[in-house]
C-alpha cells in the first residue's frame, strides 16, 4: 500500500514538471515579428488653452488641452495601437503616471491589467478622478505630501483619468487584456514586438479621433511597418 | 427607534427571502449566544457585540435561557420575516408612491427629468446611473439605510425635501423602488465604510483640522474660509457635466448629508459620488485627522443659522463707527434673515446665489448704522464684457411710518405706495431711492446715507448709515420703540442676479431699543424693601389688635 502511494507521488510529481516544462515559452522568443505602426492624421491639431488661476508656479499660466498632437510627416501622437484578439501574460512592469506640471505624464498609457502607480511630483493637491465602466471608477484625493498611490486596474477598458481641481488636466490608461500594444510617440511611431508570426488585425485607438482597424502580416525575426491614417 | 431602523437597514444588497430570513435568524440568535456565553450578565447591560440585549433574557438561569431563547428565535422568526419583508420594502408599492410623489421632479423613468427638473440647480437625482451621493460605503453602493435616510430627511440646501409625512413604510417602498432603476448598481453589496476612532472636537482638535484643512488644500474648491470661494470653484463639473458649486462649509445647516460631527467625518472619508468632491479616508496624514478635520469645519459657522423673527438695533452712546471690521461690530449680537429667490414676477429667480444676510443694528441720538454681511463667492460690478452685474443689497422700508398694520406691497412697493430703500452697490456705494415696484426705482437726491464696504474669503461686510431724522419728507425718519417694517433684497451679481432677479424678504419688523436707563436698578429694590416696611407694620398692627 504504502509503496503504492510511492509511486502515485512519484508519478505525480513528474507528470507535474512536465506540465510545467510542457507550458509555452513567450511567443516571442520562438519565431516572434515586430510591428512597427506610423499612425498619421492630415486634418490639423487640436489644442485648447486656458488661462490658469491658480498654482501658477506649479502649472504654469496658460494650460494646454491636446486634442489632437501632430508632429512631423503628419504622424499623430497619443494613439493606442494593439494586435486584435490576442491573449497573453501581464507584462511585469508596473505603470506608472505622474501628475507633473499639472498634466498626465503619459498623456496615454497603456498597460495590461494590475497595478498602477499614480504619482504626484507636483506638490500641490491632485484629485485623480477616473470615469470607467469594468473598473470601479475612483474619485480620491492626492493631496502634496501623498507622493504616490497606488491603483488597480483589473479589467481591460480605457479609463479616463480627470483632476477637478485643475480641469484641463486630463488623461488616458488603455488597460489591454494582452501585451501586444504600444502608444505611438510625437511621430505617429510606435513598436510592438514579438508578435506570434501570422495574419493580425492592428486596432488603433486615439482619444479624439476614434478607432481604425488595419490588417497587418507579422513574419518571424522580420519587421512589419504598416500605416495607418486616422480619419474624422 | 433610529437605532433599531438602522440595524434593519444594512440589509442592503439585492433582498432575496433567504437572505433575510438568514440575516434576521443570524440577528435574533446574536444576544441570545451571548447571553449563553457570558456567565453572568447584567439585566441592561451593553452587550460585547455592542447590541443591546432585546430579548431581555441576560437575567434568566442558564437552561431557562435556553429554552426562553430557542423558543423566542422560533417567535421572532416567525413574525420578523414579515417585518423583514416590511423593511425591505415593496417595490411595487413604491412605486405608485414614486409616481405621486417623485416623478415630478425626478421623472417617471428615474432619469432626473421631471418637468419641473429644468428650474431646479443643482438639479434632481438621475436614479438609472444608481450613483447617489450621501453614502456611508466604501463603495459606490449605498445601503438602504443611506437612501432611506435622504429620502426621509431631505437633501437640505436643494429642492428636495424631506418626506417625513410619508409613513415609514411607503419610504422603505421607495427605496426598493429606486433599486429597480439601476438594478446592475446594487448587485455588488454595500461595504461599510469604517471611521477612525472619533475624536472629541477641542480647541487643539480643530487647530490640528486647521493645519489638515491647510495641508490637504480644501481651500481649493471651498475658499481660504470655507465660503465656496475657491480658484477652482467656477471650474467644477459633475458627472453629468452640469456645473456644480463647492460646499460653503460656513453653513453647514445645508450639508446635503447632514451637519453632524459624525456626517462630516463620513463625508470626507466617503467622498460625494458622481461630484468633484473625492474622498480623504487615504489621503490625510492619519487616520484620526478625519476628525480633526470634521471638528475644524463644524467650528466655522453654527449647526443651525437660528433665524431671527424680530429684529433690534441697539441704542449706544458713543459714536458708531464706519469700518465694518471694527471690535465695536462684534460686541452686537448677529440676526439671521433668511432670503428666498424672488418668483412673483418675471424674470424670476428659483435658484437664488444669496440665502441669507445677517444684520447687525445700531443707533444713537444722531445716527442710525446697519451692519451687512453675507457670503457672496464672486466679487463682481457690471461689466458688459463678462455679463456680470454688480453686487448689490438694500434695505426696504416704508416712505414713513405706518400708523396700522397696512404696509406698501413687500415686493418694492406698487403704483400706489412706495417703499424707501437704502441700497449699496458694489463699484457705486450707498444710494437712496423710491420704488414703486422692481423696474421703477427713482433715485432721492442729495443722499444722506454712508456706506462702507470690504470683501474678504467670500463675504462681504458692510456698513449703511444715515442721519435717525430726515431732514425732508421724502424719507423715513427713525424713532425708538417703534416697530419699523423692514424687508430685504440682495443681488449676487456674479450669478447673474439682477434687477427682478434676486433674492428678498417680505416684511420684517426692525424695533429701535430705548436706552436703558439705570432706574431699573434702583426702583425694583426701592419697592421691595418698601413692600417689606408695610408687610411688617401691617404684621405688628394685627398682633397688636389680636
Amino acid at each position: 500500500m504504502r509503496r503504492a502511494f510511492g509511486a502515485f507521488l512519484a508519478l505525480a510529481l513528474v507528470a507535474g514538471l512536465a506540465v510545467f516544462v510542457a507550458r509555452p515559452a513567450p511567443v516571442g522568443a520562438q519565431g516572434g515579428g515586430t510591428i512597427e505602426a506610423t499612425v498619421t492624421y492630415a486634418g490639423a491639431p487640436q489644442i485648447q488653452t486656458l488661462k490658469i488661476n491658480k498654482d501658477t508656479d506649479k502649472c504654469g499660466t496658460e494650460a494646454k488641452i491636446e486634442k489632437v498632437v501632430v508632429g512631423g510627416n503628419k504622424g499623430l501622437a497619443n494613439a493606442v495601437v494593439s494586435v486584435a484578439g490576442m491573449k497573453g501574460e501581464t507584462t511585469a512592469k508596473k505603470a506608472e503616471v505622474d501628475q507633473h506640471g499639472c498634466k498626465f505624464v503619459p498623456h496615454v498609457l497603456a498597460m495590461t491589467p494590475g497595478e498602477i502607480e499614480i504619482k504626484n511630483s507636483d506638490g500641490v493637491l491632485h484629485n485623480i478622478h477616473t470615469y470607467s465602466t469594468a473598473n470601479p471608477s475612483i474619485n480620491k484625493a492626492q493631496p502634496k505630501f501623498k507622493k504616490v498611490m497606488t491603483e488597480k486596474f483589473e479589467k481591460p477598458e480605457i479609463i479616463k483619468l480627470t483632476c477637478d481641481v485643475h480641469s484641463w488636466m486630463l488623461g488616458w490608461v488603455a488597460v489591454m487584456p494582452h501585451p501586444y500594444f504600444g502608444v505611438t510617440d510625437g511621430s505617429g511611431v510606435t513598436k510592438i514586438a514579438n508578435v506570434p508570426a501570422g495574419k493580425h488585425t492592428l486596432e488603433v485607438w486615439h482619444e479624439t479621433l476614434g478607432k481604425q482597424t488595419k490588417e497587418v502580416e507579422v513574419k518571424a525575426g522580420q519587421v512589419a511597418k504598416v500605416s495607418i491614417e486616422m480619419k474624422k | 427607534m433610529r437605532a433599531l431602523v438602522s440595524r434593519r437597514g444594512v440589509g442592503g444588497g439585492g433582498p432575496s427571502s433567504t437572505t433575510l430570513v438568514a440575516a434576521r435568524l443570524a440577528r435574533v440568535g446574536e444576544p441570545c449566544s451571548t447571553t449563553l456565553a457570558a456567565t453572568r450578565v447584567a439585566g441592561s447591560q451593553t452587550l460585547a457585540s455592542g447590541s443591546p440585549d432585546y430579548t431581555g433574557l441576560a437575567g434568566l438561569r442558564r437552561p431557562a435561557r435556553l429554552a426562553a431563547c430557542a423558543l423566542l428565535s422560533l417567535i421572532s422568526l416567525a413574525a420578523g420575516v414579515g417585518q423583514a419583508y416590511g423593511q425591505a420594502g415593496d417595490a411595487q408599492a413604491g412605486k405608485i408612491v414614486y409616481e405621486k410623489k417623485c416623478a415630478l421632479c425626478h421623472g417617471e423613468k428615474g432619469d432626473g427629468k421631471g418637468p419641473a427638473a429644468d428650474l431646479l440647480d443643482p438639479r434632481p437625482r438621475d436614479f438609472t446611473t444608481g450613483i447617489y451621493k450621501i453614502r456611508t460605503t466604501a463603495n459606490k453602493t449605498p445601503t438602504d439605510q443611506d437612501l432611506f435616510t435622504v429620502i426621509t430627511h431631505g437633501m437640505p440646501g436643494t429642492f428636495m425635501p424631506g418626506w417625513k409625512v410619508l409613513p415609514e413604510k411607503d419610504r422603505w417602498s421607495l427605496v426598493a423602488y429606486l433599486k429597480t432603476f439601476a438594478p446592475e448598481r446594487f448587485k455588488e453589496a454595500p461595504k461599510k465604510q469604517e471611521l477612525p476612532k472619533e475624536v472629541a472636537s477641542s480647541p487643539e482638535s480643530i487647530k490640528r483640522g486647521k493645519e489638515m484643512f491647510e495641508a490637504i488644500e480644501c481651500n481649493k474648491c471651498h475658499g481660504a474660509a470655507g465660503r465656496a470661494d475657491g480658484p477652482s470653484r467656477p471650474e467644477l463639473k459633475d458627472e453629468w457635466g452640469h456645473p456644480i458649486r463647492p460646499a460653503n462649509l460656513a453653513k453647514r445647516w445645508n450639508f446635503r448629508g447632514g451637519a453632524t460631527r459624525a456626517d462630516i467625518a463620513m463625508r470626507l472619508a466617503a467622498g460625494i459620488l458622481g461630484t468633484p468632491m473625492p474622498t480623504f479616508i487615504d489621503s490625510v496624514e492619519k487616520p484620526e485627522d478625519i476628525w480633526h478635520l470634521a471638528n475644524y469645519i463644524a467650528s466655522l459657522g453654527p449647526e443651525s443659522p437660528g433665524y431671527a423673527t424680530l429684529l433690534s438695533a441697539r441704542a449706544v452712546a458713543g459714536d458708531i463707527p464706519d469700518d465694518p471690521n471694527a471690535p465695536f461690530w462684534a460686541g452686537i449680537a448677529p440676526q439671521n434673515v433668511p432670503l428666498v429667490g424672488q418668483v412673483t414676477i418675471e424674470p424670476r429667480n428659483v435658484n437664488p446665489a444669496i440665502d441669507v444676510v445677517t444684520l447687525r443694528a445700531a443707533w444713537n441720538e444722531k445716527e442710525i448704522a446697519f451692519h451687512l454681511a453675507w457670503d457672496d463667492p464672486t466679487r463682481s460690478v457690471q461689466d458688459a464684457v463678462n455679463k456680470t452685474f454688480a453686487d448689490a443689497v438694500a434695505l426696504q422700508f416704508p416712505r414713513e411710518l405706518p400708523t396700522g398694520l397696512e404696509r406698501p406691497y413687500f415686493l418694492m412697493g406698487d403704483a400706489s405706495d412706495a417703499v424707501y430703500l437704502l441700497r449699496w452697490e458694489n463699484g457705486k456705494g450707498g444710494t437712496e431711492a423710491h420704488a414703486n415696484g422692481p423696474a421703477k426705482l427713482a433715485p432721492i437726491a442729495g443722499g444722506e446715507v454712508t456706506a462702507k464696504a470690504v470683501y474678504a474669503d467670500g463675504q462681504y461686510r458692510l456698513v449703511l448709515k444715515r442721519p435717525l431724522v430726515s431732514k425732508d419728507a421724502a424719507r423715513l425718519t427713525f424713532r425708538p420703540g417703534v416697530f419699523t417694517p423692514i424687508a430685504f433684497q440682495a443681488w449676487d451679481g456674479g450669478a447673474g442676479e439682477a434687477g427682478a432677479r434676486m433674492s428678498l424678504t417680505s416684511w420684517y419688523y426692525l424695533r429701535l431699543e430705548e436706552p436703558q436707563s439705570s432706574r431699573r436698578f434702583v426702583v425694583p429694590p426701592v419697592v421691595a424693601v418698601l413692600t417689606f416696611v408695610v408687610m411688617v407694620l401691617v404684621g405688628r398692627v394685627a398682633r397688636r389688635r389680636a
